[in-house]
């Protein structure tokens, strides 16, 4: 699984096969690029946003590529969120890349873990078509796992404007922007708070379940 | 299109929050051996050192029943620290080493063997040893897991099972001061029970709260 991920972790091999494809200018380019990258990796992490913007600007292009890439079974409109998965990663965990170490491999590797997890969480639901499905589906009532009074239960657990998102989201079948707008805040801000808000929820239904 | 524009909110909104907490390997490090140590320290103040401990040190697998477990929790943390970052690579092989000592001493015992090495192995300690262990690494190994979620560890399973093996190999190391039973047979098969047991809860814990 991993070996099909379109580029190489490794900085050695990423600049090594270089020439081959880009010409020996290629490989002073890659240097510079990445020269920047880190710059800019650097001053994000010492509490520069609008550094820390251009840097998710600067290697969405190629995150973009990969997705891409790795993507053939999947819906095109999934890719972007996947990628909006991968951006959310780099910012929870970007304070573990070391200031004195090159970005691409901590980039690469974080990004392949992300893509490789959200391929694996989305790959079977997408790929295959419901109609196979339909006789042995059972019906609208039979018992769920999780009935729509857990769910309101749980909604009663975090705070109101997550639990409207949520609903908004999860229940009504909003998209994040919309949902966002009737609580106000951008579309953003608003998958960030979902994002938080599904991550205290599944916590609470896993001690739910025991 | 519609999607891009909300890459750039969610670009915006990232660029807009504040700072992630940072892993810090030092404090994490000296986190787990403070609450290893205060547990050690207790279970060695009430159930005692072995009294003979210094005429007994003069024996090579006395010695051994502390040194080498000392070093396969040095060896799992420092993999247990390199696995914690995205692109940093696992030497597994290094735990092999002190295994492979640990088996070496196994053979030589039971190549001196007369027929009693079933019974030296069970030997008179052996459910107080194990249970020792493992209690012992509870504590130390959550707070371990704990500040590891701060980490971005890409094979969670393995630092989570890396992280229980060094616990439990350090508190051997240090239970080994008070238990007196000195047969390879014994400590390796009980110790390295433990310590491999720790190591699979570990790997449960990685599995549950290490993902990302």
């Amino acid at each position: 699984m991993t070996a099909a991920f379109a580029l190489s972790p490794r900085r050695d091999c990423a600049t090594l096969s270089a020439p081959v494809t880009v010409g020996p200018s290629g490989v002073e380019e890659r240097l510079r690029q990445d020269e920047v990258w880190e710059v800019l990796l650097a001053r994000a992490n010492d509490g520069d946003g609008a550094a820390f913007a251009r840097f998710l600007h600067a290697v969405t292009p190629t995150l973009r590529a990969v997705i891409r890439r790795r993507g053939d079974g999947l819906p095109p409109d999934q890719h972007e969120d996947i990628l909006q998965e991968v951006l959310l990663a780099v910012h929870l965990k970007r304070r573990t890349w070391r200031p004195d170490a090159p970005v691409r491999p901590w980039l690469y590797a974080l990004a392949r873990y992300k893509v490789v997890d959200a391929f694996r969480k989305r790959g079977a639901a997408v790929t295959l078509p419901i109609e196979d499905f339909a006789e042995i589906l059972p019906g609208e009532d039979a018992a769920a796992p999780l009935s729509a009074r857990d769910a309101e239960v749980m909604l009663g657990l975090i705070d109101t404007r997550s639990a409207m998102l949520v609903r908004a989201v999860a229940l009504d079948g909003k998209t994040a922007g919309e949902a966002g707008e009737t609580v106000g805040m951008t579309a953003g801000a608003a998958r960030v708070a979902l994002h938080r808000a599904m991550q205290r929820l599944s916590g609470l239904a896993e001690r739910m379940m025991k | 299109m519609n999607d891009r524009r909300r890459t750039e909110d969610l670009i915006g909104a990232l660029a807009a929050a504040p700072l992630p907490e940072p892993f810090r390997p030092g404090r994490t490090l000296a986190a787990m051996l403070c609450v290893m140590l205060a547990g050690l320290g207790l279970y060695l103040a009430i159930f005692g050192i072995r009294p003979d401990l210094g005429a007994a040190w003069a024996e090579l697998a006395v010695q051994a029943k502390t040194i080498l477990p000392a070093l396969l929790s040095l060896s799992a943390i420092w993999l247990a620290l390199r696995s914690a970052r995205p692109e940093g690579r696992v030497m597994l092989w290094l735990l092999a080493l002190p295994g492979a000592v640990a088996g070496a001493m196994v053979l030589y015992r039971l190549a001196g063997a007369d027929g009693l090495s079933f019974a030296e192995m069970a030997g008179q300690t052996a459910l107080a040893c194990l249970g020792s262990i493992v209690l012992l690494s509870a504590l130390p190994l959550a707070a371990g897991i704990v500040l590891f979620r701060r980490s971005a560890p890409t094979r969670p399973v393995v630092t989570g099972a890396l992280l229980g093996l060094a616990t439990a190999a350090a508190v051997a190391s240090g239970y080994a001061l008070h238990c007196t039973e000195d047969s390879p047979l014994f400590f390796v098969a009980w110790y390295g029970g433990a310590i491999c047991l720790v190591g699979g809860i570990g790997a449960v814990a990685g599995h549950r709260f290490l993902r990302w």
